[in-house]
C-alpha cells in the first residue's frame, strides 16, 4: 500500500463542552477513495473542516505526508488538502476569473483542459458565473479546486447538486484523477448507492466516533457494529 | 447679531414649547424626551463653555492633551455601545480614534496649518473625534457583519490557501468605505445643500465670508483624513479578531 498520506491519530473536538468529534483514528492511502457515511450531524463534515485546518482540533495529532499539519504553513497546507464545499460559492466575475484567484499563473490552454475534464464546455471559460447552474458552479469549484494541486481531496457532498446524468461522469473522473495524480479522496456521502459506486473504503461515523470501516460492500450490505446494522435499517438518517 | 446672552437663550425655549405642541397636538408621544433632551443640551453645553474658559485661560499642552484624550474615551464608549457583534470593542475603537485623531492633529500642527494652542486644538479636536466616532462604528459594524454573512465566501478562499488578509479584503474595503461614506457625502454636497458648522459660526461671529469658508476647508480636509485613517485601523483590527493566528474564522 506504500505509505499513508494522511494520519488521523486520537483526534478530537469538543465546542462548548459538546463532542463534536470523539477519538477519531484512521490512516489513508494514495490513489484511494474513502466514502464517509453517517447521519446528518454525526461529524462527518466536522471531520474534513480539521483535515485542512479550517477548524482546529482539540485533542489528538494529524499527519500529512510524514509531518503533523501543525508544522506546515496554513495557507501552503490548504493549498495540498484541496476542500470542496457541500455549497459552491464562485467569486465574481467570470469561471476565468475564478481560475486565476486559484492560481494566477494558470494558462488558457490549461484552464480550456480543466473545463473539458469536468465536463463543462470550453466556451464556459469566459461565462458569468451567475449565469451557471447550481450543478455547473460545483463543477467549476472543484476543477479551481485542482490548481492548487492538492495531493488530498476533501469533498463534501460533492455531487449532491448534480443531475443524474452527470453524477456517473463525474465519479468516473474523480476516480480517475485519484489515480493518475496519486491522489487521496475522502467524500462525505450521503449516499449508500453513490458510496458503492466507488466500491472503495467506507467509513461510517456516528454520534462523533468511527462506528465501522471496511470495504464498502461489507459495510452497508454486512456490518458489524450496532450503528452500522441501525444505518442499515435506515434507523440512523 | 449681538453676541447672546442668557435672555435669548431664554426666549429661544418658546422654540423648544413649539416642538413639545407639536409632539402633544399630533400625539407623537416624544414630549419627555425634548424637555429632557433640551435641558440636558443646556447642562452639558454650559459646563462645557466654563470648563473650556479654564482650559483657554490655563493655555497647558498636558491640559489639551487630557481634554482630547477625555473625549476619545467618551466618543469611544459611545460608539462601542452600537456594536453588537464583537466582544469588548471599545478598546479597538480607542485606539482607533486616537490613532486618526493625533496623527491628523500631529500633521497639521507639523505643518503650521494651525497652532497649538488650546483654542483651536480642542475644537478641532472635537470635531476630528466625533466624525470619527461615527466612523469607527459604522465600520466594525460593518465588517463583523459582512464577514459573518459570508463565512462561506471568506472560507472558500481560505480553503484555496488564500491568507486572513486576502480571504477578507472584499469586504475590508466596503467596511472602511461605510466609515468614510457620511463625509464624502457631504464634500460633495457642502456649501450647495447646508452651510456647514464652523463655516456657519464663524459667519455668526462676524468673520469675513472667505475667511470662515478657507478655515471650513481645512476643518473638511482634517475630518476627511482622520476618518480614513480612524476607519482603516478599526477594520485592521476588528478582522484581526475575527480570525486565528492560522487563518481561521472564529
Amino acid at each position: 500500500m506504500g505509505s499513508p498520506s494522511l494520519v488521523v491519530s486520537h483526534v478530537s473536538k469538543i465546542v462548548d463542552d459538546k463532542k463534536i468529534l470523539e477519538d477519531i483514528s484512521y490512516t489513508f492511502y494514495p490513489k484511494n477513495i474513502y466514502t464517509i457515511l453517517g447521519p446528518s450531524g454525526s461529524g462527518k463534515s466536522s471531520l474534513l473542516r480539521l483535515l485542512n485546518r479550517l477548524d482546529e482540533s482539540s485533542s489528538g495529532e494529524i499527519i500529512f505526508d510524514g509531518q503533523t499539519i501543525d508544522s506546515y504553513v496554513v495557507c501552503e497546507l490548504r493549498k495540498k488538502i484541496g476542500y470542496l464545499f457541500q455549497t459552491p460559492y464562485l467569486f465574481e466575475k467570470t469561471v476565468k476569473d475564478n481560475f486565476l484567484f486559484a492560481d494566477n499563473t494558470v494558462s488558457n490552454s490549461q484552464m480550456l483542459e480543466l473545463l473539458a475534464q469536468v465536463h463543462l464546455s470550453q466556451k464556459m471559460l469566459e461565462s458569468s458565473v451567475e449565469k451557471l447552474s447550481v450543478g455547473e458552479k460545483q463543477r467549476v469549484a472543484f476543477a479551481r479546486m485542482l490548481l492548487t494541486k492538492p495531493k488530498i481531496l476533501l469533498l463534501d457532498e460533492p455531487t449532491s447538486a448534480l443531475d443524474p446524468s452527470i453524477t456517473e461522469a463525474f465519479e468516473q473522473f474523480i476516480q480517475k484523477i485519484t489515480i493518475k495524480e496519486n491522489l487521496t479522496t475522502i467524500i462525505v456521502t450521503h449516499s449508500p448507492e453513490q458510496a458503492m459506486r466507488f466500491d472503495q473504503t467506507g467509513i461510517l461515523i456516528a454520534d462523533g466516533k468511527i462506528a465501522e470501516s471496511s470495504d464498502i460492500k461489507s459495510l452497508l450490505e454486512n456490518p458489524q457494529s450496532d450503528a452500522g446494522k441501525r444505518y442499515k435499517a435506515r434507523e440512523l438518517s | 447679531m449681538n453676541n447672546p446672552g442668557m435672555t435669548e437663550v431664554l426666549f429661544s425655549l418658546i422654540l423648544v414649547a413649539i416642538a413639545i405642541a407639536i409632539s402633544r397636538f399630533w400625539k407623537i408621544n416624544v414630549e419627555k424626551d425634548i424637555a429632557i433632551g433640551s435641558v440636558r443640551s443646556f447642562v452639558q453645553l454650559v459646563a462645557v463653555g466654563y470648563a473650556l474658559n479654564f482650559i483657554f485661560d490655563l493655555e497647558s499642552v498636558w491640559l489639551i492633551l487630557v481634554t482630547l484624550l477625555v473625549m476619545a474615551l467618551v466618543g469611544a464608549q459611545a460608539a462601542s455601545s452600537r456594536v453588537t457583534k464583537i466582544k469588548s470593542p471599545f478598546v479597538l475603537i480607542l485606539f482607533s480614534i486616537l490613532f486618526g485623531s493625533f496623527v491628523t492633529i500631529g500633521i497639521m500642527a507639523f505643518l503650521n496649518i494651525i497652532t497649538f494652542e488650546a483654542r483651536y486644538i480642542i475644537p478641532l479636536g472635537g470635531m476630528i473625534i466625533g466624525n470619527s466616532m461615527n466612523a469607527s462604528a459604522l465600520s466594525m459594524n460593518r465588517i463583523t457583519s459582512d464577514i459573518s454573512s459570508n463565512r462561506l465566501t471568506v472560507e472558500t478562499a481560505l480553503s484555496l490557501g488564500k491568507s486572513w488578509r486576502e480571504s477578507s479584503a472584499l469586504y475590508f474595503r466596503d467596511a472602511v468605505t461605510t466609515g468614510m461614506i457620511s463625509i464624502l457625502n457631504s464634500m460633495k454636497t457642502v456649501g450647495l445643500v447646508a452651510l456647514p458648522g464652523a463655516m456657519t459660526g464663524m459667519i455668526l461671529a462676524g468673520a469675513d465670508p472667505l475667511d470662515a469658508v478657507l478655515l471650513q476647508i481645512i476643518v473638511m480636509y482634517m475630518i476627511l483624513m482622520a476618518v480614513a485613517v480612524t476607519s482603516v485601523v478599526v477594520v485592521e483590527l476588528t478582522v484581526r479578531q475575527l480570525f486565528t493566528v492560522h487563518h481561521q474564522l472564529k
